[in-house]
């Protein structure tokens, strides 16, 4: 883990941190990386990855409307709206 | 008449036995939130409706289970029209135009949600010192952590305000701060209670529950949360038992695993004697003591380290200010948007996570961690499999020590993880635990463990009530113990 690597994930994640914060956030994930590691002295070649304790796959049902429609509900929690939809910075000028 | 300290059986039977109106209930429940406030358990209050809703009661008498009880909620679970943050700056103004399934549940019972309770932010933390509306404090002495996530929950319940609080446990946050504050409190198994309106940490392992006094409580409120829910695609479609029912059956004859492959060595010699003294009261009552072998156990925090944070790192970057919740003000384009309004409303443990989880994700990393966990995941429940075709329920300390002083665990993210070590199996293999208070050691209580087996929350429920009715710990309060 390295200031380079902690840059990517920091983007893929849509966060900035902090200079400051930047170098204390390298050696904790560092640490944290290398505490999980020790998974690696397991031997799960046969093993099947265990995703959910339920181990259920998705129930299906009738395609029916079920759900209320809450739109004005929605829009008007929301940061920023008109009538019909969330607004944004424009992103095509 | 006072209600404080009583538990949920108690104040309904005062209720009936119109000892008190449900409105001097709740107006009392919001004098003890006053006179604990440096506490700091609530983040909001229900005031006005919930003493609307204890008048209309005292017009029309109710014979719901939960009718007139004051029940304090996590402030994760979604609460139709009152301010719902999970403890987090980016959900400052976040008022949910619906209530979580868990929560109709409980107030179609009849009871009162009187206020949100603070929490580690979004449940990330094990001494709610991660949140954004400050730390709790834990009302067994000052600067104690109450323990975490839940731990404003676990302290309102502490100190006598409510009888009893939802809350939910990832790896641990029912049950560690109901040890830490000495409460009872469960965790059912993974799928019982809905998570449709619970905002989501690690899906896979997220699970609500009650925390009250006492066990018998614990299984009058488990009734009315427990729910089939289609909203759920995880919500299971199993008969729900009364939970009441067993609850006064014999332990005679039955089985109690313990973990030989449990290191106790780091524990205090207090902790070690508390904790066989249980076992010797079990033993007293009849149960009988078997070794079992869980080998992987020892993984569970690094499993837990790696599935939990890929988990929340998904389910929160639904947090970009777009839709709901804070958005960072004046951004120069949506890149930003994001970028800023995500920065500024997580903590750094939120964001620790975030940063874990997309790192565990990412290309070339995937197979490695995330895969790799999710096999030692399958190992560490299979264990537990073996285990029960041996015994009834398996019984481990719930904490490593009593309440810690804030601060107290340094910088090193590690150490506050390892709190968890006894509860995160659990969460891993979806199975029912809970922790009852079993000893105090310095005048701070602690708690024992008690796991079950795949949808057996009856068999630990019984345990726990007649651990309760042969032993006073649970009547222990910061005032000395209850009468």
């Amino acid at each position: 883990m390295d200031n380079k690597t902690v840059k990517t994930i920091c983007y893929l994640s849509r966060l900035s941190i902090d200079g400051e914060k930047e170098q204390k956030i390298v050696t904790d994930l560092d640490n944290i990386i290398e505490f999980v590691d020790q998974l690696n002295n397991v031997n799960t070649s046969e093993v099947k990855p265990l995703t959910n304790p339920l181990e259920k796959t998705a129930k299906t049902r009738t395609d029916k409307v079920t759900a209320e429609n809450l739109k004005e509900e929605f829009l008007e929690i929301a940061p920023s709206s008109n009538e019909d939809y969330f607004l944004v910075p424009r992103v095509v000028e | 008449m006072t209600i404080r300290y009583k538990t949920i059986k108690e104040i309904t039977s005062m209720i009936s036995k119109k000892e008190i109106s449900n409105k001097e209930v709740i107006q009392e429940v919001y004098k003890l939130i006053d006179e604990n406030k440096h506490l700091n358990a609530f983040i909001t209050l229900n005031k006005e409706d919930s003493i609307k809703k204890a008048e209309d009661l005292d017009n029309s008498s109710s014979n719901l289970s939960l009718a007139g009880v004051p029940i304090a909620q996590k402030d994760l679970f979604c609460t139709k029209g009152l301010r719902t943050t999970c403890g987090s700056n980016i959900l400052n103004n976040f008022i949910p135009p619906y209530s979580a399934t868990v929560i109709k549940n409980l107030e179609s019972a009849g009871c009162i949600s009187v206020g949100k309770t603070n929490m580690d932010e979004f449940a990330m933390g094990s001494s709610n010192e991660t949140s954004f509306f400050g730390n709790v404090q834990n009302p067994w002495g000052q600067n104690l952590v109450p323990g975490g996530s839940s731990g404003g929950s676990a302290s309102a319940v502490a100190a006598g305000i409510v009888p009893a609080a939802s809350g939910t446990d990832t790896g641990g946050s029912i049950r560690q701060p109901a040890s830490l504050c000495g409460i009872t409190g469960l965790k059912p198994t993974y799928g019982r209670i809905s998570r449709w309106g619970m905002i989501a940490f690690a899906s896979s392992l997220d699970q609500a529950g009650p925390m009250a006094r006492t066990a018998e409580d614990c299984a009058i409120m488990l009734n009315t949360m427990c729910s089939h829910d289609e909203k759920d695609t995880t919500s299971l479609d199993n008969k729900i038992p009364d939970f009441e029912e067993n609850l006064n059956t014999s332990i005679s004859g039955k089985k109690i695993g313990i973990v030989k492959d449990l290191d106790l060595s780091s524990l205090d010699k207090k902790v070690i004697a508390v904790y066989e003294n249980s076992l010797n009261e079990f033993v007293s009552m009849g149960a009988e003591l078997v070794d079992i072998k869980l080998p992987n156990l020892s993984l569970s925090v690094p499993t837990y380290y790696v599935v939990a944070p890929a988990e929340c790192s998904s389910n929160l970057s639904r947090f970009d200010g777009v839709k709901f919740g804070r958005r960072s003000e004046n951004p120069k384009d949506l890149e930003q948007l994001y970028i800023k309004t995500r920065s500024e409303g997580f903590g750094d443990e939120v964001k620790r996570r975030i940063l874990i989880g997309s790192y565990v994700l990412s290309a070339g990393y995937y197979d490695a961690y995330y895969k790799k966990a999710q096999q030692v995941r399958r190992l560490i429940k299979d264990d537990f499999d073996d285990a029960f075709k041996k015994v009834d329920v398996i019984m481990t300390p719930t904490t490593r020590g009593p309440a810690f002083k804030m601060g107290s665990k340094g910088s090193d993210p590690i150490q506050m993880y390892l709190e968890d070590l006894f509860t995160i199996s659990a969460n891993l293999a979806g199975l029912p635990a809970m922790s009852i208070p079993n000893g105090n050691i310095d005048n701070k209580p602690i708690g024992l463990q008690i796991i079950g087996n795949f949808l057996d929350e009856g068999t630990i429920l019984n345990f726990a009530h007649m651990f309760q009715k042969e032993t006073n710990w649970h009547n222990y309060t910061p005032d000395g113990v209850k009468e």
